[in-house]
């Protein structure tokens, strides 16, 4: 054991990678309409194994130190597959929307005005926002890069409580339970969560 | 004896307080949850609270006692187990 066992150590996203097959169309969304600044980008020749491509990893800053990376490879044919997806998965139609959409990158940003200025930004562009929801807690634009990955950007309309965080880790730990057990449900996460409540509850009391 | 249990955050008062208006029905505080307890059917009328469908369909965060049987735009109804 060290004085850094147990500590939350890790600091956001240093990067989170992609592949691409259209450098030109991925710079002009993220740098030239997003304007998300150029950080830092590799060329890499002859790296890795013999039938490895040659490749660019190229970096955009999406604030917070926080870097979204992409990888073009040189000569690599992109994939033809039909169906729903990006240029990294594709799904066939029988697939359902929600379920490919599930995997997004959401960008925070602070206020009503910063979304309404990526808003118009993307709405001048050739990938206009396809959808905007606002419901009481969040407000969120959505579009897909061209690529193909569905990118959010989105506010909070009030800071997360403490008592959110609470009800998260009882969420997660009843699920962790009952998700070990055969066709579990949502009744089945409900009703542990509910004993979890009264367990815990004790050790609130004390502390409120 | 039906228990369900809603977090407390400012969204979901008025889940709680319209619960609390059928008779019978008790809203109590345990933690940070509101607690509703009733020995027969809890039905909430969702268009009473006011919740839009994001809130309205994650409002409950525990269940004792009973079952849910009925959680659409309408309303919320829990009978006893």
């Amino acid at each position: 054991m060290n004085d850094l066992a147990g500590r939350h150590l890790a600091r956001g996203v240093d990067h989170a990678a992609f592949p691409t097959f259209d450098p030109v169309g991925t710079v002009r969304f993220y740098r030239d309409v997003l304007g998300f600044p150029v950080v830092h980008s590799i060329c890499a020749a002859g790296w890795g194994p013999d039938d490895h491509p040659d490749f660019i990893h190229f970096f955009f800053d999406i604030g917070n130190d926080d870097r979204l990376a992409f990888f073009y490879y040189f000569g690599l044919p992109r994939p033809t597959s039909d169906g729903k997806g990006d240029v990294y998965a594709r799904f066939d139609d029988s697939t359902p929307d929600w379920f490919v959409r599930s995997r997004h990158l959401a960008i925070h940003v602070d206020s009503e005005d910063a979304l309404t200025e990526y808003r118009r930004r993307l709405d001048l562009s050739e990938w206009p926002v396809e959808m905007q929801i606002q419901h009481e807690t969040i407000e969120s634009i959505y579009t897909h890069d061209p690529n193909g990955y569905m990118v959010e950007i989105t506010r909070a309309l009030r800071p997360v409580t403490p008592q959110e965080d609470l009800d998260a880790n009882l969420t997660i730990d009843a699920l962790v339970d009952i998700a070990q057990r055969e066709g579990h449900t949502m009744d089945d996460l409900l009703t542990r969560k509910a004993e979890l409540i009264v367990e815990r509850a004790p050790s609130w009391e004390v502390r409120v | 004896m039906s228990r369900l249990y809603v977090l407390d955050v400012p969204e979901n008062t008025s889940v709680a307080k319209v619960a609390g208006q059928s008779d019978g029905v008790q809203v109590d505080k345990l933690g940070p949850y509101f607690v509703i307890e009733y020995d027969g059917p809890i039905v909430i009328d969702r268009r009473a609270t006011g919740c839009r469908h994001a809130v309205w369909y994650s409002c409950v965060a525990g269940l004792a006692g009973g079952r849910i049987v009925q959680w659409d735009k309408n309303a919320l109804r829990v009978d006893p187990r």
